[in-house]
């Protein structure tokens, strides 16, 4: 049997009369790079802040690596790392102040959170910036930051909200790199973008949600066939093809708009 | 293409995206609390400007009616410094929406204009000031109708140099506030401005004689300033002298220009769409300096991280030092104004039974106010606090250290201050004193952490304006002030009664011993409520802007 590193089952999230998540079943093997995909609204980022337990689910069960979350929110967390939408970061902290706070956070040693705070500022271009806040670092550098505050502890899974999302080129090669050396070493990586070309390249899984609900799960050959198979102009499809088909079929006749005519 | 709206319908959407707002903040239970919270703490304010109104009227009247042009310019001084400075003050508490965060839109400039003045016009002490300048009007008139001749168009000139004034003070001074190394210059201009002011007292009292020839020519000077100059232009026209009040009115006018024109500078900077965020620092390249974090003897790492972590944050804000620094400050002034060693003889303030409480009282009382929502500064970090595998009790076990480390270094500071200035503090005043500030800490600490947990407010980072603490929050903890105040009061007074002062000491230490066992209490709640919390924390301080 296959080890889980991410499962959840009927997860549910209200806000109000709003049914932002509707009855999720999720299901991410150890090792994949899952790519979480969907339109704005969608319910991507309510879904990764209930994984990663930022928020209460309404109803549901979610379990990161055999572990309940609900019942071991603090066992879970030790094994996660969290990029999350806005970054979180404390930016009155220099760099290597917050990575050494993040590092001891996850209950690394005083000179283990360092050594790995300096390999990181190195990795990520952020050394020559160690003694600037954050709050003066650009877009980029933060989102840099935030990734290596993730993976300090050396997580088994990893969730990153929209992380090529404001990144330029060069940044996003850093990134990618180290996401790479995350696989390599079998840790989890769930993400969401709406870059599909770059989920396209990095995931070897993915999952799309449409107005709270799943709507499609499996590796990336496996939906490109189911695709394929209602086509037939033998063309290979790409992931956009795919996540055009799946979310935005029923708009593919875009209308209108009178006074741009 | 669109036309732009004119500046009418411009400022009706202005006006009902403020109402809409408005209405909006009351959806939720919280939203209607928070109102009636301030409704109740604002009565006793509204009922102190709307006494002073028929007082100032019938000042007004009596100085018309029987001469006395003193009366009426003290009345125009006071409206003026109130409207000047009063807002300055509690600047710190002030909520003011900015109309350059309307700029995005195709606003006209002087719809723009008109709403920088309607910021001013609808600010709480501009409508006293006005209500009272009406009063003083209607004082008058009933004095005598022909001094309005004079006084409507001498007040209503003086009433826009003071918002004019208002206006700029505060548009210059954001733009000072903006950037970090002017706002640090200016904390220090205030700092000092504070202390030269709190010096005046003690100065006048020593050397208040030999000034008096020149506070003399310097009050006189007054009459060249807008309050001077509006009493004199009525005080002359009532007299008859139409040419000294029209020189006087014109130098009104003359101050609307000079004051108008500062004003439009910064107005049109901010129109232009000025950049008034931090300027980044270029710092120099090499090798990047990683030291190990801090190793606190007798914390667990987590705590010694959180504690590192919200002591630079308080070092790092400027804007904090104010407050940190005015507890030593007011007794350095306090001490000076009993001309050290000399004072030891008599007097209620020189005895050091009563300068000890005190001066340890008052710093509880500035500084306890921190206690009650001491998440503010996390906002944007904040998620990482709920996503590290941590117990949100360690969190705030950190942040109580620091408050109490902050607490302590000031009641050390202000002994050893009061030991040099009025000698020192009996013994048994000084454990009396101490364990009743140990009972008022760890009291406002368990109050205020569950406080913050559930009225949190998020604060911005240096800024002094725009720091409005939840209204919840204010009277939960002026309530817990004067419960306190009451019960030091009332046991204080029942052991001097009985001539023990001791078993007030020991009442005060079996309380503290009672609110540690709940200070504990609330701390094991802490990591459930801030969980079950989690969401409405990370809206309410998470959140951009």
């Amino acid at each position: 049997m296959t080890d889980l590193a991410v499962e959840t089952d009927g997860l549910c999230r209200r806000f109000g009369k709003l049914e932002a998540v509707r009855s999720v079943h999720l299901r991410v093997e150890a090792g994949q790079f899952f790519g979480f995909l969907g339109p704005n609204g969608a319910g991507k980022s309510t879904t990764i802040n209930m994984l990663t337990g930022l928020l209460e689910p309404t109803a549901g069960r979610i379990r990161i690596l055999g572990l309940d979350l609900g019942s071991n929110p603090v066992d879970v967390k030790s094994q996660i790392g969290v990029v999350p939408e806005g970054l979180a970061l404390f930016d009155r902290l220099t760099g290597p102040e917050y990575l050494l706070f993040a590092g001891r956070m996850y209950g690394l040693d005083r000179v283990t959170a360092a050594e790995r705070a300096r390999e990181l500022l190195d990795f990520m271009g952020l050394a020559d910036r160690a003694k600037s806040l954050i709050v003066d670092y650009s877009h980029g550098m933060k989102k840099k930051l935030a990734m290596a505050a993730a993976v300090i502890h050396g997580p088994k899974v990893l969730f990153l909200d929209e992380p090529f999302e404001g990144v330029d080129a060069i940044a996003a090669g850093t990134l990618k790199a180290m996401l790479n050396r995350m696989i390599a070493r079998g840790a989890t990586i769930f993400l969401t973008s709406h870059v599909l070309e770059i989920v396209e390249r990095l995931c070897s899984h993915v999952a799309i949600i449409r107005r709270g609900e799943l709507v499609a799960q499996g590796s990336i050959d496996e939906l490109r066939s189911g695709v394929s198979a209602r086509r037939d102009d033998g063309q290979k499809i790409s992931l956009e093809q795919i996540f055009l088909e799946i979310v935005g079929g029923e708009r593919t006749a875009v209308p209108e708009l009178s006074w741009l005519e | 293409m669109t036309l732009v709206p004119d500046r009418q319908e411009q400022l009706r959407l202005v006006g009902w995206l403020r109402w809409r707002l408005f209405v909006n903040s009351l959806r939720t239970g919280r939203g209607k609390a928070e109102l009636v919270s301030k409704v109740i703490l604002n009565i006793g304010i509204v009922v102190v400007v709307l006494v002073l109104g028929p007082l100032l009227g019938v000042g007004s009247w009596y100085a018309i009616s029987h001469g006395k042009s003193l009366i009426l310019s003290g009345e125009i001084w006071f409206v003026f410094l109130v409207w000047l400075l009063l807002p300055l003050l509690i600047t710190g508490f002030g909520a003011e929406s900015d109309p350059a965060s309307l700029l995005r839109f195709p606003l006209r400039y002087s719809t723009f204009v008109l709403l920088a003045f309607a910021h001013g016009f609808f600010d709480p002490v501009a409508v006293a000031a006005l209500y009272w300048l009406l009063a003083m009007l209607a004082g008058m008139a009933v004095a005598s109708p022909s001094v309005l001749l004079w006084a409507i168009p001498g007040l209503a000139a003086l009433a826009l140099v003071s918002l004019l004034l208002n206006r700029a003070i505060f548009a210059w001074l954001s733009r000072w506030l903006a950037q970090r190394r002017t706002r640090e210059i200016l904390g220090a201009v205030f700092i000092l401005f504070m202390l030269s002011f709190q010096l005046t007292g003690p100065l006048a009292g020593r050397y208040g004689k030999h000034a008096l020839p020149l506070a003399t020519r310097l009050a006189s000077a007054g009459r060249l300033l807008p309050p001077g100059m509006a009493a004199t232009a009525i005080t002359a026209g009532r007299a008859g002298h139409a040419g000294s009040a029209g020189a006087e009115f014109a130098g009104l006018l003359a101050y609307c220009a000079v004051l108008g024109w500062l004003l439009s500078l910064r107005l049109r900077a901010e129109y232009r769409g000025e950049n008034l965020s931090e300027a980044r620092r270029e710092t120099s390249s090499g090798p990047s300096t990683v030291r190990a974090g801090w190793n606190v003897a007798g914390l667990s790492p987590t705590v010694a991280a959180l504690l590192e972590k919200d002591l630079r944050y308080l070092i790092r804000n400027s804007t904090a030092y104010f407050t940190l620094l005015a507890p030593v400050l007011v007794i350095v002034v306090l001490g000076l104004g009993h001309g050290g060693a000399h004072a030891r003889q008599s007097g209620f303030l020189r005895s050091s039974s009563v300068f000890f409480p005190l001066s340890v009282g008052y710093v509880m009382l500035i500084l306890i106010g921190l206690a009650y929502n001491n998440l503010g500064l996390d906002g944007p970090g904040l998620p990482m606090l709920f996503a590290a595998p941590i117990r949100f009790r360690d969190v705030l076990v950190a942040k109580n250290l620091l408050h109490t480390m902050v607490v302590l270094a000031q009641v050390l500071a202000v002994s050893a201050l009061g030991w040099f200035v009025v000698g020192p503090a009996p013994p048994l005043v000084v454990a009396v004193t101490l364990s009743g500030a140990l009972m008022v800490l760890l009291t406002n600490l368990t109050v205020g952490n569950l406080v913050s947990l559930y009225f949190p407010r998020k604060l911005n980072f240096g800024q002094m304006r725009r720091q409005q603490g939840s209204g919840l929050a204010v009277a939960v903890s002026m309530g817990t002030q004067a419960l306190l105040g009451g019960l030091i009061a009332s046991m204080y007074f029942l052991s001097r009664w009985a001539g023990h002062l001791a078993w007030c000491g020991v009442a005060f230490l079996m309380l503290a011993g009672a609110a540690w066992v709940a200070y504990h209490h609330v701390l094991d709640l802490a990591s459930g409520i801030a969980w079950k919390r989690r969401e409405a924390l990370m809206t309410e301080l998470s959140r951009p802007g």
